[in-house]
């Protein structure tokens, strides 16, 4: 856990300037921890805050939005300090979580509306852009009040990128959307990534991190468990003690076999069920079938029977109490 | 920047229905006139322009004013808060006291309207063509400078305390409405008694109830800074406001 949080801490010279900067922050609502003692170093491109429902991946992007101040800890946006700083909001663009829109306006003007609070010199074009970057100009003219989820979240974003931010930062932004409208949304993203803005979204849901996290910070109990790109974080969620479920047409006699090999670290024959634990997912899946050839076994089935990302997260919580037992 | 966030407030504030019910308040005195218009010899007192101003310092400053405030008032930035709309004011490069002053003229102005509703209804019916029609514009000067009073009042209460419309209730009818009955002193901390007060002052008709009140100057100083005060309060926990989305 330490050596994949080390290299985010440590910046070499020749990495960019990182563009959101948060040094120690800690956030606590009266006797309530959200945010423990997080450090880390955003850069341009994609950024996914990953972890389950209540890990303080919110409460850090508010943080970061400027919208909620740290209790101890600086958060800063291109040097700049985020909090009572509204000319902050010149580079920066927020979409929140909450379906908040004004009901009445239409989508036009709900965008227009934010395009003119933010003194643009041209708010109408902005306004424009803004709306086909999100695909709904098919839309702009109906009451905000009408739209369907996904659309309000795209009205949003658009409001959120009408004034061209260098910096834009989404709370769980596919909440609601249709499959369809995510893969659009993923498409948008990544477009903008690669005009060099920087781009930061929570999510609670793996395979988005996957399709849009070029960088992953998994946040768990209000601490930061691991950081990296989407390969090591998902290698580490595999090199975790997996059990697997295994039915076979002799349990007994695979499992006496299963034992003595490296790979396992626990049989349990419980009547019928095979559980079996490793520490080495790959070597694990390998032996298996080799074992159960040599014993003269037929595998019926093979499965994890532990792959929630529920159990991934109990997983990284676990390490990061006993990263912290280990400071102390 | 000013007229565009007033004007979206507007919208959001007409939008809702206890709107109405206000207007229909504010038509109580209205009607109340047209009965003294017809039955006027019965009626006690019977000189117009007493009961022009016994209305209009009562009915229409101790309740049709401060309710109609109080609710228009809490929701300007209240509606905001509440449906989270006031991110999208929030995160602009925009001076924190110009969010304020339009929700605070947006307010006031639909404030205003309403309660003219039963001060100019009730002045027109009952005093044309009798004495006193000096009350008119006494009262609706009263009215503009009250209802900037509470809706800077109530505007601030918002920004700090979810339940702002309790507070404001208790203010309005425990302090400024039983309060001062007893404690004289109280009609110094009173927008009710400044609003009489300053009636009094541009109206050469007498009567029992604008007698008992402040003084003009008094009033429009203690008014002036509670609109200075209360405004600069409300700018300071806009500019430190923080939202999140636990509640």
């Amino acid at each position: 856990m330490t050596t994949e949080t080390s290299d985010v801490t440590r910046p070499t010279a020749a990495v960019p300037a990182p563009v959101i900067t948060l040094a120690e922050v800690s956030k606590w609502y009266g006797n309530v921890v959200a945010v423990n003692d997080v450090s880390f170093e955003v850069g341009p491109g994609i950024t996914g805050l990953l972890g389950p429902n209540g890990a303080g991946k919110s409460t850090l992007l508010h943080m970061m939005a400027g919208l909620l101040r740290a209790s101890s800890g600086d958060v800063t946006i291109l040097g700049e300090p985020t909090t009572e700083n509204p000319e902050i909001y010149r580079k920066v663009g927020i979409v929140l979580e909450r379906e908040a829109v004004y009901g009445t306006l239409t989508g036009w003007d709900f965008v227009l509306m934010n395009a003119k609070l933010h003194g643009l010199a041209d708010p109408v074009a902005a306004t424009r852009q803004a709306i086909e970057r999100v695909d709904m100009a098919y839309a702009q003219d109906r009451q905000t009040g009408g739209y369907s989820k996904g659309m309000k979240q795209r009205i949003k974003i658009a409001a959120a990128i009408v004034h061209d931010p260098q910096v834009l930062i989404l709370d769980e932004p596919f909440n609601g959307a249709d499959p369809r409208q995510r893969l659009h949304m993923i498409d948008m993203l990544r477009a903008m990534a690669r005009e060099g803005r920087t781009i930061v979204f929570s999510s609670h849901i793996l395979e988005e991190m996957e399709r849009l996290g070029d960088r992953v910070l998994v946040i768990v109990s209000g601490r930061l468990a691991a950081s990296g790109d989407f390969r090591a974080i998902r290698r580490l969620m595999v090199d975790r003690p997996h059990t697997f479920r295994v039915d076979s047409t002799d349990n007994r006699r695979l499992a006496q076999a299963l034992v003595g090999d490296p790979a396992v670290t626990g049989v349990e024959l419980d009547g019928d069920r095979l559980l079996v634990r490793t520490n080495d997912y790959g070597r694990f899946t390998l032996e298996v079938p080799r074992i159960a050839q040599r014993e003269g076994v037929t595998v019926r089935e093979l499965a994890p029977s532990d792959e929630s990302l529920e159990s991934v997260f109990e997983y990284l919580v676990a390490g990061v109490r006993g990263g912290a037992g280990g400071e102390s | 920047m000013i007229p565009l966030i007033a004007s979206v407030t507007l919208r959001q504030l007409t939008r809702q229905r206890r709107i109405l019910l206000l207007v229909l308040l504010a038509l109580v005195p209205v009607f109340l006139a047209v009965v003294f218009r017809i039955v006027a010899d019965e009626t006690s007192p019977s000189d117009p322009a007493e009961f022009t101003s016994g209305i209009l310092a009562t009915f229409v400053v101790n309740l049709v004013l401060p309710l109609t405030a109080l609710l228009i008032g809490t929701s300007a930035l209240g509606q905001d808060i509440e449906e989270g709309t006031i991110a999208y004011l929030l995160a602009k490069p925009l001076a924190r006291w110009k969010v304020i002053v339009a929700k605070v003229l947006a307010a006031w102005a639909l404030t205003v309207a309403v309660v003219l509703i039963s001060v100019v209804g009730v002045g027109l019916i009952v005093l044309v063509g009798n004495e006193g029609t000096s009350l008119i514009p006494a009262f609706v000067a009263a009215v503009l400078a009250g209802s900037l009073a509470y809706v800077v009042i109530f505007v601030a209460l918002s920004l700090r305390f979810s339940r702002s419309l309790i507070i404001g209730l208790a203010y309005v009818f425990v302090w400024e409405a039983i309060i001062s009955q007893f404690i004289t002193g109280v009609r110094f901390l009173s927008v009710r008694a400044y609003t009489v007060g300053i009636a009094d002052g541009l109206t050469e008709v007498s009567s029992d109830i604008l007698d008992r009140s402040l003084s003009m100057t008094p009033a429009l100083i203690l008014l002036a800074l509670l609109v200075v005060l209360g405004s600069l309060y409300a700018v300071r926990v806009l500019t430190c406001y923080q939202i999140s989305e636990r509640v």
